[in-house]
C-alpha cells in the first residue's frame, strides 16, 4: 500500500495548501447533503405509526451520536499516531476536533433527552446509551481542559496525546461496563435505531444526514486545524507567504 | 408529502414542541462552531498579516 | 488600589479564566453521573436523593475553589500587598469571596434544572433546592474561607483544612436537605430556610474578620 499520503498529512505545509483548495467544497457538500437529508426527512418521509412524527428527530440524533463517537476514535487514534511516529499534525488534528465532537455529543445527548419525552415520558433516563454518551461527552470536556491548562504548547501536547489515547483504550471499557450496568437495572428498554424495517423513504434521508455531517465536521476541522497552524508556525516563511497572499 | 398543510407541518402532530426545540437547538450550536471557527482562522489572519506588514515597515530604508 | 479597583481586577481574573468555570460545571456534571452509575439509576432511589446529591456535589465544588482562593496570591505576593494597602483586610477578603461565589453559583444555578430532571427532582422542588443554594451557599464559602486562611502557609494544608471546616459544613448541608425533603413530602419548609440564612448571616458577621486575623499572622 502506498504510505506517502500518510507521511504528507505529517507535512503543516502540505495540509494547509490541501485544505485550502478542498475543505470550503467539502464543507459546502457536506452541508448540502446534511440540509437535503433534513428536509427530505421533515417533510417528504412517512410518519412512524408507533412513534408519531417525534420520530424525526432521528435526523439529527442518529448523526450526530455517530459522529460524537467517530471524532473521539479518530482523536484517539491520533493520539497514537502522535505517539509513535511524533507526527507534528496529530496533536493539532486533536485540538482541532475535540470541541467539535463535544458539540455532536451535546446534540445527541440533548436530542435523546428531549426524543425520550414523547417517547418514554421521562426527560431523561439513565440508560447505557445516552450515559455512555454523555461519559463520551465529560472525556471530551477532559481533552478540551487539558489542552487549554499550560501555557506551554509542547507540554499540552503531550498532555492531550497521552488523555486521548488513555481514552481511546478506556472507551471499550467503558462501554462495556455502562451496557453490563444497565443490564442490572433494566430500564425502559427501547430501540429507536434498531429498527430493522425501516422503509427506505425513513432510512435514505438518514444517510443522507450522517454522511452530510461527516462532511460538514471534516469541512469544519480542517479550518480549526488551519488556524492552529498559523498560530503554531506564524514564523515560518510559507506562513508568512500565506498571510500575505491569501485574500481568504 | 407527509403533511397535509404547512400548520400541520409546524404542529408535527402534537409533538412539534419537541421536534422544533430539537433542530432548532442543533442547528444553531452547529451554525455556532462553524461560525466560531471561520472567524478564528479570519481574525489568525489578520493579526499575522498585520504583523508581518509592521515588521516590513520597521526595515531600515535601503 | 481602591475597593473597587480591587473588586474589578478580581472578575476580571475569573472571566479570564474561563476553562476554570467550565471544569467546575463538568465536574457537578460528573458527580451527578457517578451516583445513578455507583448506585441506582431509578427514579424511586434518585428523586428522594436528587437534594443531597446536588448539594454534595456543590461542597465538593466550593472546597475546591475555596481552597485555591489565596493560594496564587500568597504565593506571588500579592497577598502581602492587600494586607499592608491600608485598605480593610476583612471587606477585601469579603470582596474577593463574593466574586469566587457568582463564579461557582452562577453557572450552577443556570444548570440546575438540567441537573435535577437528570436526578428527577420535581419542578416545584427545583425552586427550593435554589432557595437552599442561594441561602446556604455564603455560608459555605464564608466558611471555607476561615479554613483557607488558616491553612495557608501550609504545604499540605488541604486535608487539614477539610477537617477543620467539614464540621461546620454539617448544619448547613443537614438543613438544606432538610427543607428540599420537606418540599418534596409536602410539608412546610420555610423554617429551614430561616435557619439557612441565620447562618449564612452569622458567617457573614464573623468570617471576614477571623480570616483576616488568619492572613495577617501567615504572612508574618
Amino acid at each position: 500500500m502506498n504510505w506517502i499520503w500518510f507521511h504528507k498529512l505529517g507535512s503543516p505545509k502540505w495540509f494547509f495548501h490541501w485544505a485550502d483548495r478542498w475543505s470550503k467544497l467539502i464543507f459546502i457538500f457536506g452541508v448540502s447533503l446534511f440540509l437535503l437529508g433534513i428536509i427530505w426527512g421533515l417533510v417528504f418521509a412517512p410518519e412512524d405509526y408507533q412513534q408519531g412524527n417525534s420520530f424525526r428527530i432521528i435526523y439529527i440524533h442518529v448523526p450526530s451520536a455517530m459522529l460524537a463517537q467517530s471524532c473521539y476514535l479518530a482523536l484517539g487514534i491520533s493520539g497514537i499516531v502522535s505517539l509513535v511516529w511524533q507526527m507534528k499534525m496529530a496533536p493539532i488534528f486533536i485540538k482541532s476536533v475535540a470541541p467539535i465532537g463535544a458539540v455532536m455529543a451535546i446534540i445527541a445527548l440533548l436530542s435523546g433527552a428531549i426524543w425520550g419525552k414523547p417517547t418514554w415520558g421521562t426527560w431523561w433516563v439513565w440508560d447505557a446509551r445516552l450515559t455512555s454518551v454523555l461519559v463520551l461527552f465529560i472525556l471530551y470536556m477532559g481533552v478540551i481542559a487539558i489542552q487549554n491548562s499550560f501555557d506551554d504548547t509542547r507540554l499540552s501536547d503531550k498532555a492531550a496525546v497521552v488523555i486521548s489515547v488513555v481514552g481511546l483504550i478506556n472507551l471499550p471499557i467503558i462501554k462495556y461496563s455502562v451496557d453490563w450496568w444497565n443490564t442490572l437495572h433494566q430500564p425502559a428498554t427501547f430501540s429507536i435505531i434498531e429498527k430493522p424495517s425501516m422503509p427506505a423513504e425513513m432510512w435514505v434521508p438518514l444517510l443522507f444526514c450522517v454522511v452530510g455531517l461527516y462532511l460538514f465536521t471534516v469541512g469544519v476541522t480542517c479550518w480549526r486545524m488551519q488556524t492552529e497552524l498559523l498560530i503554531r508556525e506564524k514564523r515560518s516563511n510559507w506562513i508568512k507567504a500565506e498571510v500575505l497572499d491569501s485574500g481568504v | 408529502m407527509a403533511f397535509e398543510s404547512f400548520s400541520d407541518f409546524l404542529a408535527m402532530g402534537t409533538h412539534g414542541h419537541y421536534v422544533w426545540s430539537v433542530y432548532g437547538i442543533s442547528l444553531f450550536l452547529l451554525v455556532g462552531i462553524t461560525v466560531q471557527s471561520i472567524t478564528a482562522k479570519k481574525s489568525q489572519i489578520k493579526r499575522l498579516r498585520k504583523l508581518s506588514l509592521g515588521k516590513q515597515n520597521t526595515h531600515a530604508p535601503d | 488600589m481602591t475597593y473597587l479597583s480591587f473588586f474589578k481586577s478580581e472578575l476580571k481574573l475569573v472571566i479570564r479564566r474561563k476553562q476554570d468555570i467550565v471544569n467546575s460545571l463538568v465536574f457537578f456534571l460528573m458527580i451527578v453521573t457517578l451516583f445513578p452509575l455507583g448506585v441506582n439509576p431509578s427514579s424511586s432511589f434518585l428523586e428522594p436523593a436528587a437534594g443531597g446529591i446536588i448539594w454534595c456535589s456543590t461542597t465538593l465544588a466550593i472546597l475546591m475553589s475555596v481552597e485555591t482562593m489565596f493560594k496564587e496570591d500568597f504565593h506571588d505576593g500579592s497577598l502581602e500587598q492587600l494586607v499592608i494597602s491600608g485598605l480593610y483586610l476583612p471587606f477585601l477578603i469579603l470582596l474577593k469571596l463574593t466574586v469566587q461565589w457568582l463564579a461557582v453559583l452562577l453557572p450552577l444555578l443556570i444548570l440546575s434544572p438540567l441537573f435535577s430532571s437528570m436526578l428527577f427532582l420535581p419542578w416545584s422542588i427545583l425552586s427550593v433546592l435554589i432557595f437552599t443554594l442561594l441561602l446556604g451557599s455564603p455560608a459555605l464559602f464564608l466558611i471555607g474561607t476561615i479554613g483557607a486562611a488558616l491553612t495557608l502557609s501550609l504545604r499540605r494544608g488541604a486535608v487539614l483544612m477539610l477537617l477543620i471546616i467539614l464540621p461546620f459544613y454539617l448544619p448547613v448541608i443537614i438543613f438544606a436537605t432538610g427543607a428540599i425533603t420537606a418540599a418534596q413530602t409536602g410539608q412546610d419548609y420555610m423554617g429551614q430556610l430561616a435557619i439557612l440564612a441565620a447562618i449564612s448571616l452569622a458567617a457573614l458577621a464573623l468570617s471576614p474578620g477571623m480570616a483576616a486575623i488568619s492572613i495577617k499572622a501567615s504572612i508574618n
